[in-house]
This record gives structure tokens, sequence and C-alpha cells, in this order.
């Protein structure tokens, strides 16, 4: 039934690039890891394996392990995805390990996406504004939302942060301002929320420039590696088409 | 409108794009109306008087080829420059970009380069063609045509022109469905498949119309070669 | 040394520390936010499938009320929670709802007309009334009357944490992330702020505050098999351990959740069960029914998994190259059903599994999901012996759960208690008590502390390993202080942990990295978890009953005579190798619901001599009241809105209801 299936040992290498900044001696290289591969193992779990038995100093980041928190993007054979989910299995005998590019480095695979997307979220106001929200009557039943808009918001609203379509994006990696996919899809999310009072004219005054929608080139990296399959590309193209006669 | 807004983004933007969709429905129409060589002499030779006026002003007016032409020169002169403002502009940016298309082999990102470099020669290559044009808009012919690329060598012009022109304008027309179609989450991949379908089967159909056509006039070329210089006389001037 | 000074320090960047913190800043307040990750990547985004709230708008919710939802909280905890606290909770749950609504949460709507729902593993057809259409919806959850877990898809946490931080950002909240409080400055009378390690320089950094809020989540690490983050180890509770003054209360409450995907733990949510998804043994029988006739795979989740794990032991398990598991079906509800409503399951399965649910079922077998103890606090979120500190969510004991958490309680009490919290901190802060008096002397002394704490640790050239200790405890917890709990394998495992303590001291580094040093960080929160974990096995082998979650082969009734009373475990000193165990009563006497059979689950306990009494008390008292409403009525057995601030004592209006 559902049995995961099985395959023969292999012995997988794992090259990192490593790089410390709390050690400016040291030079960025990359270090090659043997590892036996196990059933089932995910990144997450070969990563820590290799911490536990070979290198102690060896920086990443894991929160939940299940594909939902965001911590672990990195680029898995130059591609950026989240190595928690991603199954050694499903990789070659090498792989490359990379911290995302586009953001701050911490250590090795770590990086600081918190403050780039908190950055962002600052600069495009991410939340519903609306001036009656202090004092709202929380006794007083919600005011109903058509069930389909719901689903809609929720559709867009399910973006991790995980920085993935930053790394993936030719524009954000050679324009440092550019609000990228992630931006730019918080904009389409609250623009659609009927709780939002902001207007086409506002959101244009967030991203109605270079380093908002017009200057994305559409690449499409975003939305071809984004790991929760975001609709990015429609909602850009719609974004586009909003600003462009807001 | 807020007057403080700056437009000129949003201006920018839709004419960066309706400037390469002109060039890409002129070249696309060039591309049948310079081929028309396939079909013959004749036919090319009326083409050619059509474009001077002829029809219309019963006298050929050649400036009127200058007049196209420039004016296409200033739309791609137009067009080469807001698309310069999505090149690399600092070393930096350019290491950047290189590191990542290596890295990502994205077929869309990849693509987009493709435009970068066909753009940048089609720059040089499209300035020296319609400027040549434009300076002998007369010489439009089954034989002059047929002499300048055989004889005066313009076809290792027309060879790389055609294939970057066209790559540049294919890849072109793909983007911009995918920058404004009007397409959702639903609807994309299906958005997508018929875009990259359009992109790959323009691609193809101009290119070997492009391709037919140059050899046609190259093999003529080479056949008028001793008589260069002379002009054609469609079949129902001759006695 | 680097000290920063705010009015509010909240540890934590969870839905429940955001919420006070949000509350305290509304109230003028600065306020500042650690995290030892960025806020939006906590642990409450992991939350799938749902919050309780009685709204009542939909078919199944229909007839819900606060007096449902707290006899079913009540219930659930096996009468181990503060009454008082669940009403006080019940009746704000609704409101946390509306305003989490109104900040942007995309709750799933009632959608008017027929739908077709599988109860039972038997498809029924309902529909949905126009009025209702909508309106905030909700499905079925374990140990409850109604359908009352108010949902958002299932990412549920997911959404509400990003609401909860965009509106905390809006707010101008900082959030300094990646740091880690490593102690809590206190004069063990107040607490007024915290040592805190910066996670990517190694910097100690001092934040003095005139109230500290402690909201750090659970600490399922301390188990091998857990649903929870690898960042839940529990650091915020130990701190407060280590004060020596707070308390934490009723840690050997562990619940283990019946559908961890097996063998890696993660979650799938209950909402596939509420949804209709049934347990399916190693034969593809359903089993369920045969133990719980009444609720049958909705019976709580402590009740749920101890079936299993019985029915495992039984012989009836399916097995993998891992070993013995279950299957959990969700097949019968439909591609289109888990495309929508479970969509976080569907990625799950596909990447971790390997498998599409909707044809395939799910291996799976219960893991360690929750922490109902924690830091003990008073009803205003406030701990009763260390002034100044505040705790909220995971990592309280405000007890509203007792020994037992129902499905959906947990992210609906993060950010009721918020609420509350807020209030209260701002209430203390402008309060006498609440002016900061300590000098920087004692500031810069806990500093040294730690830093001499961490060069010592740093230094150490030590044999032992802490991943290798970290493993023991981890083993440890699991194989003996698990579900199944014995007085032999209980005090074997106080034994094995306290070597571990012992041991602990003696892990050396290999690895003298500045910067963001992970074995240095493994080195240093390993002693604290071991403490955790010490006052889990030795409340839970104190502790000769079986109630809720915690469950005794050798003492398998629950005793309401002896045991209807919270633990309460403090660390007497630095050198110590066990907590001190106390205990708070639980006054049958002051109780709305006095102790009886839960509706589900074993049904024989020892009664309180008090039970009787009290209930012909009440019985007295309603029948000499005359009609009552059902507010008057409730207000007459128990009171307790003078409890709740002013803001949230509004009577919570329903569809239906006059306005
Ligand atoms: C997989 C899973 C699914 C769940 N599903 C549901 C559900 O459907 N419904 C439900 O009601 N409940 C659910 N729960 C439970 C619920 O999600 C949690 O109990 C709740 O979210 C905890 O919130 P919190 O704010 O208390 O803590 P968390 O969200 O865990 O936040 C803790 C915060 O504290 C910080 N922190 C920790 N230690 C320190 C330190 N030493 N210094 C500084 N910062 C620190 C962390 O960085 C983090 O920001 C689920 C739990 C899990 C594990
Ligand atoms: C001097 C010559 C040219 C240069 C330097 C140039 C450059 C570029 C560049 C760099 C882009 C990508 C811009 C972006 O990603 O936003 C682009 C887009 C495009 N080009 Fe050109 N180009 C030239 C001529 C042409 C010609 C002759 C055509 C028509 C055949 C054409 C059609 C297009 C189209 C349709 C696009 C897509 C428009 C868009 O992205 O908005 N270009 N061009």
């Amino acid at each position: 039934m559902s049995e995961i299936p099985t395959r023969a040992v292999r012995e997988l290498t794992i090259r990192v690039l490593r790089c410390n900044p709390a050690e400016p001696e040291q030079t960025p290289e990359w270090q090659d890891f043997r590892l036996e591969e196990a059933e089932a193992m995910t990144l997450f779990v070969a990563l820590s394996l290799l911490r536990e038995e070979q290198d102690a100093s060896l920086s990443f980041d894991f929160v939940c392990r299940a594909g939902i928190c965001g911590s672990c993007g990195m680029l898995i054979n130059g591609r950026p995805g989240l190595a928690c989910r991603t199954l050694t299995r499903d990789l070659p005998d090498t792989i490359t390990l990379a911290p995302l590019p586009g953001f701050e480095l911490i250590a090795d695979l770590s990086v600081n996406t918190g403050k780039w997307m908190r950055g962002m979220s600052e600069r495009l106001e991410t939340w519903v504004h609306d001036a009656g929200l202090a004092d709202h009557n929380l006794a007083q039943v919600e005011a109903p939302m058509d069930p389909a808009l719901a689903r809609e918001i929720y559709e867009l609203e399910r973006c991790i942060e995980c920085g993935c379509c930053i790394a993936a994006c030719g524009t954000a990696q050679m324009r440092e301002n550019f609000v990228g996919a992630v931006g730019l899809n918080q904009v389409a999310r609250f623009r659609l929320d009927p709780r939002d009072t902001r207007e086409d004219a506002d959101y244009y005054e967030l991203v109605g420039d270079e380093d908002g929608v017009f200057g994305c080139m559409t690449l499409l990296g975003c939305e071809d590696l984004c790991p929760k399959d975001l609709p990015l590309a429609a909602q850009i193209a719609f974004l586009r088409r909003k600003m462009a006669r807001a | 409108m807020r007057p403080s807004v700056n437009r000129w983004p949003a201006r920018v933007d839709v004419l960066q794009s309706a400037s390469g969709l002109l060039l890409v429905l002129f070249i696309w129409g060039h591309m049948f109306f310079e081929s028309s060589i396939l079909l013959g002499h004749d036919a090319m030779y009326l083409v050619a008087k059509a474009f001077e006026g002829q029809p219309l002003l019963s006298e050929p007016h050649p400036e009127l080829v200058s007049i196209a032409g420039g004016t296409v020169l200033m739309l791609i002169a137009l067009h080469a420059l807001l698309a310069l403002r999505k090149f690399p502009a600092t070393w930096r940016q350019y290491r950047e970009l290189h590191g990542h298309l290596g890295r990502m082999r994205h077929w869309d990102s990849t693509l987009w380069y493709v435009q970068v470099i066909t753009g940048f020669f089609l720059f040089f290559l499209a300035a020296a063609h319609l400027s040549q044009m434009m300076l002998q808009p007369e010489d439009i012919g089954p034989y002059a045509s047929a002499d300048r690329i055989w004889s005066d060598h313009y076809w290792l012009l027309y060879a790389p022109l055609l294939l970057t022109v066209h790559l540049h304008a294919a890849i072109g027309v793909y983007r911009l469905a995918m920058k404004w179609g009007p397409f959702s989450a639903a609807t994309t991949d299906r958005w997508r498949g018929r875009a990259r379908l359009l992109m790959v089967s323009a691609l193809a159909f101009f290119l070997c119309l492009g391709t037919a056509s140059l050899v046609t006039y190259m093999r003529l070329g080479a056949e008028h070669a001793p008589y260069k210089g002379e002009r054609y006389t469609p079949s129902w001037e001759r006695e | 040394m680097r000290i920063l000074h705010t009015d509010v320090l909240v540890i934590g960047g969870g839905l429940a520390g955001q919420r006070a913190a949000i509350g305290a800043r509304r109230r003028g307040l600065e306020v500042t936010i650690i995290s030892l990750v960025p806020a939006k990547r906590s642990h409450s985004a992991a939350a799938q499938g749902g919050m309780q709230a009685s709204l009542g708008n939909c078919r199944g919710a229909q007839g819900d009320n606060e007096d449902l939802h707290f006899a079913d909280t009540v219930r659930g905890s096996d009468w181990g929670a503060d009454q008082q606290v669940v009403r006080m909770f019940a009746h704000t749950a609704p409101k946390a709802i509306r305003e989490l609504a109104a900040w942007g949460v995309p709750w799933s709507r009632v959608e008017r007309g027929e739908h077709s729902i599988t109860v039972n593993g038997q498809k029924q057809t309902v529909s949905e009334a126009d009025a209702a259409h909508g309106l905030i919806t909700s499905r079925n959850f374990g140990g409850t009357a109604k359908w009352r877990a108010c949902y958002v898809s299932d990412g549920t946490g997911h959404a509400m944490l990003y609401t909860m931080s965009n509106q905390a950002i809006a707010a101008g909240i900082p959030v300094h992330e990646r740091m880690e409080a490593v102690a809590l400055i206190h004069d063990g009378e107040r607490c007024c702020g915290a040592i805190v390690r910066n996670l990517m320089s190694g910097e100690l950094v001092a934040y003095l505050a005139r109230a500290t809020c402690i909201a750090t989540g659970g600490f399922g690490r301390i188990y091998r098999v857990s649903t929870n983050a690898i960042i839940n180890e529990g650091m915020g509770a130990a701190i407060a351990l280590e004060t020596g003054r707070a308390a934490l209360g009723n840690m050997e409450a562990v619940q283990f959740h019946p559908t961890g995907i097996f063998p890696a733990g993660i979650l799938v949510t209950e909402g596939c069960r509420g949804d209709g998804g049934l347990l399916l043994d190693g034969a593809g029988e359903r089993f369920m029914p045969g133990y719980e006739p009444e609720k049958a795979e909705l019976a709580s989740r402590d009740v749920v998994s101890r079936r299993m794990e019985e029915h495992i032991a039984a012989g009836h398990a399916a097995s993998s190259r891992f070993g013995e598991h279950l299957w959990l079906d969700i097949r019968l509800l439909g591609e289109a059903h888990i495309n929508t409503q479970l969509r976080e399951v569907q990625e799950i399965c596909q990447y971790f599994l390997g498998i599409d649910p909707a044809r395939e079922l799910i291996p799976v077998r219960p893991a360690q999901h929750y922490s109902m103890g924690g830091v003990r606090t008073d009803p205003h979120c406030h701990s009763p012996t260390l002034r100044g500190l505040f705790a909220v969510g995971e990592a309280a004991c405000w007890d509203m759960h007792g020994f037992n958490r129902l499905g959906g309680n947990s992210v609906a009490e993060t950010v009721v208690a918020g609420m509350i919290a807020g209030e209260a901190i701002a209430d203390f802060c402008a309060s006498p008590e609440g002016a900061l008096t300590v000098s920087t002397t004692l500031a810069e002394e806990f500093h040294r502390r730690e830093a001499n704490k961490l060069a010592a640790i740093a230094g150490n050239s030590g044999g032992e390993s802490a991943v290798e200790l970290t493993r023991l405890m981890q083993e440890t917890m699991t194989a003996n202080v698990g579900i199944f709990r014995h007085g032999d394998k209980l005090q074997q495992a106080v034994n094995t942990l306290r070597d571990l303590l012992q041991r602990s001291a003696n892990v050396g580094l290999r690895s003298q990295a500045r910067g963001p040093n992970p074995e240095l960080v493994a080195a240093y929160r390993l002693p604290r978890m071991l403490k955790l974990a010490l006052c889990v096995a030795s409340g839970a082998l104190a502790r000769e009953e079986s109630r809720g979650a915690h469950y005794r082969d050798d003492f398998p009734r629950r005793d309401d005579q002896k045991w209807l009373c919270r633990t309460l475990a403090r660390w007497p000193g630095d050198d110590a190798e066990t907590p001190q165990l106390d205990y708070e009563a639980l006054d049958v006497m002051g109780m709305e619901l006095p102790p009886g059979w839960r509706g589900y689950g074993a049904r024989d306990f020892i009664e309180h001599p008090d039970t009787a009494t009290r209930q012909a008390q009440l019985e007295q008292a309603l029948a000499a009241a005359g009609e009552l409403d059902r507010h008057a009525r409730q207000q007459l057995l128990m009171p307790f809105l003078h409890l709740l601030p002013a803001g949230l004592q509004a009577r919570n209006q329903r569809l239906g209801d006059a306005p």
C-alpha cells in the first residue's frame, strides 16, 4: 500500500558553501562532506547528521521542518528550495548547498531573510488599513465575506516569506531594492481584501515604480520555484495592468 | 489621481512594451513583404513599388520608404533606450546576473538574457540596415536588392540580423504575453503553454521564411552578378 | 555591557507574545519583542486545523455558546483546569476571532445551500441557511459538542500569525530577531527584564523592563518524536524555573497527538478526522468505535492516542521497516475537499511520504504535541510569586487546559490570553508596583553571571557530547514518560535524567567559532532542557492517578480525592538535581461544573468528598433563583466577568440574537 519505495544505499557527497563573517580571516569555500543516505532522508535530516557527527560549527536554519515556516530556503544544486522537505532520493549523488543569494549572510547556509521581509512589510505596509480598527466592536457579529473571496485571499496568504522567489529572481539579484514577487504578491493580497480601505492610487505609491511592479522583467523564476506554488505570474501581471491604469 | 504621484514609471513600462509590440508587428509584416521574392520577381517589384506609394500617387516616391525607415529607426531608438534601463548597469550587477543564470539553469530567465544580447546586437544590425534603406530608398527591387545582398555582401549583415531579430521578437511576444496577459491562477499554465507555442512557432516560421528568401536573394544575386547595377523591369513593361 | 530599556519586554514572537505586545502598545507603552526566529516563523504558524470559538454560525455549530465551550473544555481537561479561567477564555474567544477577522484573517466562510459532508464514514447532506452566508464557518474537532473550530483551510495558524505579525508591524513594535533570553533578571521578588544572547553575533545584552512577558511556546523537543518545531525547547519556561521563584504548573501534563505521520512525527491536523477521516488498523479495519462508541475518532486526544497505542499493543498495527503504526484514511473525503480544505496535509503527504492522500492511506502514530504545563500564572497572566513576570500561550500554565487540551483551544488561548495579558501588563505598569526601581548593578550582576557560565561552557574540554546527551534525554522521555506511564519506568527516567544533568556539566566543545556557534547553543540549552524534563518526569512519578493525558498503568483511575490539584515545580537552587514539587488544590466548592464523567474515556474515578455537596449546592441555588436566562444562571454559579478587562466583558452577539 503506502510503502515508501526502497533503494540501494548510496554514499552522498554534500558540498556546502562555508562562510562565517564573524571570522573574517576565513574566506568562503566549498567543503565536501560524505554521508550515507538513509530511507526517506530529507536535507534536514542530512544536515542535522552532519552537524551532529562531522562538523559542529555548521550553520543552517530549520524551525518547523515541515515545509510551513519558510526558514530553510537555500540553493540546492543551484536552485532555491526548502531544504526540510527536499528528499535526498530526488537528488544526484553530489548535492551542492549554498545560502540564498540576495540576503544578508549570517553564516554558512543561514541568511537573514527575517530582516529583509520585515523591511518589505514596513515599506509596502502589508496590513489591513482601516481607520476603525482600534475601536472595533468585538461583541458584534462579524461582517460577512463571500466564501469564494475568502478562499482567493487565502490562496495569496499562503506565502511563507521563505525568500525563494527573491533568490530565483534575476531582477532582485541585480537590484537590491526590488520588492520581488513576495512583495508584489502581498500587495495583490491586500488589494483583493475588501477590509483594506486602500485604493489603487495608494498601492501605486507603494509599487508604481522600478523597484515595484514595473521593475519586474517577467523572468518567471518566482513562478517556477515558489515552494508553495503561489500564482505569482498571474498576480504580477494583474497588478501591472491595474497599476498601469491607476 | 493624486497630483504628487509620478506617473512616468507606468508610462515608460507601457511604452517599452508598446514599442516592442509595434516593432514585432512591423518585422513580422516586413517578412511577408520581403519574402514576396519567393513568388517571383514581379511580385517583389510590386511590393517595393507599393511601398513607394506608386499605386496611390501614380509616381514612385522613394522618400516614403525613407520616412518609414526613419520611423522604425526612431521606434527602435525609443525601445532600445527604454530597454537599456533593464540591462545590467554595473559590473556587480553583471556578475550577479551571470552567476544567477548559471546556477539556476532556468529557461525563462535565460530567454531574457538572450533578449538582452540579441537586443544589443540589434542596436547595430538594425541601425545599419535601416540607415542604408533610408539613404538609398530607391534601391529596393528584385535586382537591386539581390545585387546588394550578394555582390555587396550584405548577406553578412542580413543573416545575423534575421536570426537575432526573430529570436528577439518571438521571445519578446512571449514576454509580452506573460507580462500583461489577462490570465488567472487557474489559467496560468494554459496561457503560458500557448504563449510558448506561439513563440516557438513564430520563431520557426519566420526563420524558415526569412532563410528561404535570403537564400533566394543570394541565388538571384549570384546569377545577376555579371549585370550588377541593372534595374529590374517588370514583365508587363517588357515587349 | 549593553543595556536596553523598554517598558515591556515580550520574550517570544508567536501568536501569544505578539497579541500581548499589541495590547500593551495600544495602551501607550514602549514594547520590545525578542524572538529566536523571525516572528512569522514562530511555531504558531504550524497550527493547521482551527481555532475554537463558539460563534454558532454554520449548521453543525447551531446552538453553540460559551456554556458549551466551557463545559467541553473542562471535561477535556479532566477537571484539571481552573474553571474561572476557562470561563474567561470561552467568553473572550469569539471576540478574539472577530478581532482577527477585522484585522485580515481570511477565515473560511459559510456557503449557503446544500453541502455533502462525511460523518461516521457516511456521506450526508446538510443545508446552510441564507442568513449565515459569508459568516465565519467552523469544523468538527475532537471532544466538542458542536462544530466549533474556525479555520482558514488548514493553514489556520499561518494566517493568524501573519495577520498578527502584520498588525504588530503596523503598531511599530520592534522584533529583535535571533535573540534568545538566557536568564531573567530579578531580585527574588520582582522580575525586571532578561539577559539576552544574540544568536548571530554571540553578544550578551541586558534588557531592563518594567514588565516581562514569557511567550516562548512549548517544549516538545525534550521528546524524541514530536510534532513541535525544533526550536520548541522550552527555554522560556526553563529560565523562569531557574529563577527559583516562579513555578511551573502541571509539567507532567503532556499531550500526544493521535496523527503524527510516521516516522517523521510531522503533524496532520485533527481536522482530517473532524472532516470525516477515519483511523484504520493493519487489517484496514476501523477500530475506534469499538473502544469509544460515543465519540469514536473524535474523542479527546488523550483518549484517542491511548486507544491507538492500546490497539497497536494488542497486535493490530500495520508495519513498515520503520516500525509499527496505524493508518489515517481521508480518501473518503474526496479530492476536491482535500485540495481546498486540507491543502497543507496534501503537501505534507506529497513531500514527506511521497503519497497522495486522496488515493492512499497515511501512516500515523501518536507523537508528543503540546505542553499543557508551563509558567504558572494567575487569571491575569501574572506570576503570583515573581511580580512583573507575565506568561502567555503554550509557555504558560494559565490553566485552561488542565490535563488535556482540546484541539483548537490552543491558538484560541494564545490570542485570548494575549488580549488579557496586554491589558494586565498595562495595568501593572500603571500601578505603583509597576515602576522599575532596581539599579543597573543587578543587571550587571546577572550579565556577568551568564557571561561566566557561557565562557565556562565554551572553555570546557570535558568528554561529554551535547548531541549524545540530548539524544539520551529524548529517548528516555519518549520511552518512559510517554503515553503509558508506570512508577518503575518513571523512577528510572528520573534517575537517568538526573544522571544526564550531572553529565551535562562535562560537555566539551569541538568548535570555538565566533558568531552563531550552534554547538555552544546546544551545550547551554541542554541542562535547561534536562531540568524541564525532570519536572515532567518527577511530576509524573509523584502523581499517582490517571488524569487526562497523564496515564499511569499502575494507577489507572482518576483520583479526585487525592489529586484534584495542580502540580507546582520549582528549582530550589543551582546545585539542585530535582525540582521541588508542591500542590495547589482545586476548590470543588468554587466549581461551576463539579467533577464527573467526561462523556468518553474511562468511566470510573474516585470522587472528591466535596463533589456531591457542591452539586447539591448548585442545584439548590438554581432552584431558589427561579427562572433565569443562561447568563444570569452562570453568574449565579460562578462569577468571572470581574476578572476580565472592561473592554472584553460585553456579551457576544450571535446570528439570530436580538441586536
Ligand atoms: C504541528 C502543530 C499543529 C498545531 N495545530 C493547532 C491547531 O490546529 N489548533 C490549535 O489550537 N493549536 C494547534 N497547535 C498548538 C498551537 O499551535 C501552539 O500551542 C501555539 O501556537 C503556541 O503559540 P505561542 O505563541 O505560545 O508560541 P509559539 O508560536 O511557539 O512562539 C514561541 C515564540 O517564542 C520564541 N522563543 C522561544 N524561546 C525563546 C527564548 N529563549 N528567547 C526568545 N524567544 C524565544 C520563539 O522564537 C517564538 O517566536 C499546533 C501545534 C503544532 C506543533
Ligand atoms: C536596437 C535594438 C533593440 C534593443 C537594444 C532591444 C532591447 C530589448 C530588451 C533588453 C528587452 C527586454 C526588456 C525587458 O525585459 O523589460 C526588449 C524587449 C522587447 N523587444 Fe527589443 N530591443 C531592440 C529591438 C527590438 C526590435 C527590432 C523588436 C521587434 C522586432 C523588439 C521587440 C521587443 C519586444 C516585443 C520586447 C518585449 C517588450 C517588454 O518586455 O515589454 N525589440 N528589447
